[in-house]
């Protein structure tokens, strides 16, 4: 034991470098840098803005278009006494980015019940999504008039019947059924507000494995670069001892640093959403636990398991890659085929459904060790409880027989002697 | 006395390609035993082998009475083993190098704190210790590594090619250094292909060459049998 942690503690020293922890603060900086920046973006976007206005009819109708944008917290520049043209280029050099339109005659239009038309002019200051936000406002507000108005003429000519059952005598009302849970909510927001529920989940596993696996490829990589591998062979210290150290070691680092990683996106992510996405969520969150798509404390300890598993497995195949390896640089090409084994379950389960997809690819799709940690969540919330375990099985059974390969390359000559030259064969060195 | 080393028959290939064709050599307890020949000749895979780092594919090793390939684990805590392109951790501190490895063979702090000790003595870098051994140049990091390999006083110290790639005045103090730690008891068992260093310290000499051992013993006595001057003429003599 007292060997073991001697070569851990080493391990981890290795890893834990100064670069490392520069990179991980600039990351958490900067994150949160751009978070703040996002978030006075979006309360800029979200408080009161500037909208220029010409109303050249002036009646009571083009009064309450205006009025109404001042409810919905726009500041309107009234622009008086001039014309069309002369109005663009007054908004143009102004701070607003839409000017409002409203011809003459839009009153009396209205009143004889025929269509009026608004123009709206918007500025095209930045491209960002929430800089277009005005005029997305503005078509509200006339989709609002719009009703008040029809609202009006039909309560006027047909008095006694609602408005709205007129308008839309048809009305639907969407219920989703999830095993034997109902909540009223449409199916494609509940499949949305899973797919955001489960987003973290492969960026955590991509995060972690890239970090480990690369470390524990360069951690025996440069052990053979720097000739101090066949030392350390020679030390009385267990090979197994050798490679569970690596692992440990690049495991834990890998951890911590994916962890402090997600922190500064989950800063970056609370910064662009803001109050309101907050808010949002807090709706969005009754109608999942109604229907129970959430995690209890036994969905936390089964996702656990399956990432823990998974970190397991990329540790084990990165350990033998390490070994095949022959220096630092040729270490960083071994990480590409674990990285297109996490690639591959996370595009197919962005753009597939596993459980509708051919034989052949589900097949493909479950070998893949990594896939299982994608399929949890899923899996969890629809009860198949024999797919879960069944993947954490399989995920253990692979690990297993990783880890021995492992132990068996390192007590044996192909520790020294295997190679994997790009472009030719494998190689034995005396 | 009994043998420190006992090597009968051995035999290792890579695939096809014989990399040693039965070799029989003994190490005695003290005594600086000499394994010579050109580059391919057999000796660092002959010394991999008894350092535990690869198998061989027939033969028998027996070191203190036990079978090599049977007791690795025996073996390690014995014996030390000095590559010849070995490195150390560039950024380790000399002294928490010497520390590190001191840690695998001391069973407690006394006795890793007595290696580093006579590390440091072996080395005589002084303060540079306390600085990162990717500092060092060639000589002073060949130094460590041979301090770190006779620090604990192995019943056998395994030396490739201990003074390659140094300067005059490096490889000098490099084989006093072997010399003096062969009279405090340890045995050594070294390759070279510089026939005057093995002249200078070698107690017996082995002359190898396409996995063969070609002919052994002290240098006075191959140099007699051969009627040569010296070690050189007794190698190309017996490739006749």
């Amino acid at each position: 034991m007292k060997r073991f942690l001697n070569l851990l503690k080493k391990e981890i020293k290795e890893l834990v470098t100064i670069q490392l922890v520069v990179s991980l603060a600039f990351t958490i900086i900067l994150f949160n840098f751009i978070g703040q920046v996002s978030r006075k973006e979006v309360q800029k976007a979200i408080g009161v803005q500037t909208i220029s206005a010409l109303d050249l009819d002036g009646s009571t109708s083009s009064q309450a278009i205006l009025t109404g944008l001042e409810s919905a917290r726009f500041k309107i520049e009234r622009i008086e006494g001039k014309s069309k043209e002369q109005a663009i280029d007054i908004a143009r050099g102004g701070e607003s980015k839409l000017l409002l339109v409203i011809p003459s005659g839009f009153g009396d239009s209205l009143k004889d019940l025929k269509p009026s038309q608004i123009e709206t002019y918007s500025y095209m200051r930045s491209f960002s999504l929430i800089g277009a936000r005005g005029q997305v406002v503005v078509r509200g507000v006339i989709s609002a008039l719009n009703n008040v108005l029809s609202d009006n003429f039909l309560r006027e000519k047909l008095p006694g019947l609602d408005p709205a059952s007129l308008k839309n005598p048809i009305k639907s009302k969407d219920f989703v059924i999830v095993q034997k849970r109902m909540a009223e909510a449409s199916a494609s927001d509940v499949a949305g507000m899973v797919s955001s529920q489960s987003l973290l989940i492969p960026v955590v596993l991509m995060m972690i494995i890239i970090y480990s696996s690369q470390m524990v490829i360069s951690a025996v990589a440069m052990e053979k670069q720097n000739k101090t591998l066949e030392t350390l062979l020679t030390v009385p210290i267990r090979r197994t001892s050798i490679i569970t150290a690596k692992m440990f070691a690049a495991g834990l680092v890998g951890l911590i640093s994916a962890g402090i990683y997600m922190f500064g996106f989950k800063s970056f992510m609370g910064g662009i959403g803001g109050d309101d996405l907050r808010a949002a969520s807090s709706q969005a969150g009754a109608v999942m636990r109604q229907l129970g798509l959430y995690f209890d404390t036994t969905g936390y300890i089964v996702l656990g398991a399956a990432l823990f598993l998974a970190i397991l497995v990329a540790l084990a195949m990165a350990m033998i890659l390490g070994v095949l390896a022959e220096d630092f640089r040729s270490a960083q090409n071994m990480i590409m085929p674990l990285m297109f084994m996490v690639m591959i379950p996370y595009f197919i389960s962005l753009f597939a459904d596993i459980n509708t997809v051919s034989l052949p690819v589900k097949i493909f799709i479950l070998a893949i060790p990594f896939s299982h940690p994608f399929l949890v969540s899923q899996n969890l919330y629809l009860g198949n409880y024999g797919l879960i375990f069944g993947g954490l099985a399989y995920m253990l059974v692979v690990f297993t027989v990783l880890v021995v390969f492992a132990a068996r390359v390192f007590s044996t000559d192909r520790i020294l002697t295997m190679k994997l030259r790009f472009g030719k064969k494998k190689t034995a060195v005396a | 006395m009994d043998n420190v080393l006992t090597v009968r028959g051995l035999k290792k290939s890579y695939g096809k390609q014989m990399a040693l064709a039965g070799i029989d050599f003994e190490v005695r307890p003290g005594e600086v035993f000499a394994l010579i020949g050109p580059n391919g000749a057999g000796k660092t895979t002959t010394l991999r082998i008894i350092a535990t780092l690869l198998t061989p594919t027939d033969g028998t090793i027996s070191f203190l009475n036990h079978d090599l390939h049977k007791e690795p684990d025996f073996v390690r805590e014995k014996i030390s083993y000095l590559p010849e392109e070995a490195g150390a951790y560039k950024n380790m501190k000399g002294l928490d190098y010497l520390h590190f490895m001191a840690n695998f063979y001391a069973r407690t702090p006394e006795e890793e704190k007595a290696f580093v000790d006579r590390a440091v003595e072996i080395t005589e870098l002084g303060d540079r210790l306390k600085t990162k051994v990717g500092t060092y140049s060639k000589g002073m990091t060949r130094k460590i590594l041979l301090a770190r390999a006779l620090m604990t006083k192995p019943v056998l110290a395994i030396l490739d090619e201990p003074t390659s790639g140094l300067d005059v005045l490096n490889a000098l103090e490099v084989r006093e250094i072997v010399r003096r730690y062969v009279k405090e008891g340890t045995s050594v068992l070294l390759s070279s292909h510089n026939m005057l260093e093995i002249e200078f310290l070698s107690d017996r000499v082995a002359l190898i060459d396409k996995g063969r051992i070609l002919d052994s013993g002290t240098p006075d006595e191959l140099k007699e049998k051969h009627q040569a001057k010296n070690m050189e003429e007794v190698f190309r003599s017996s490739l006749r």
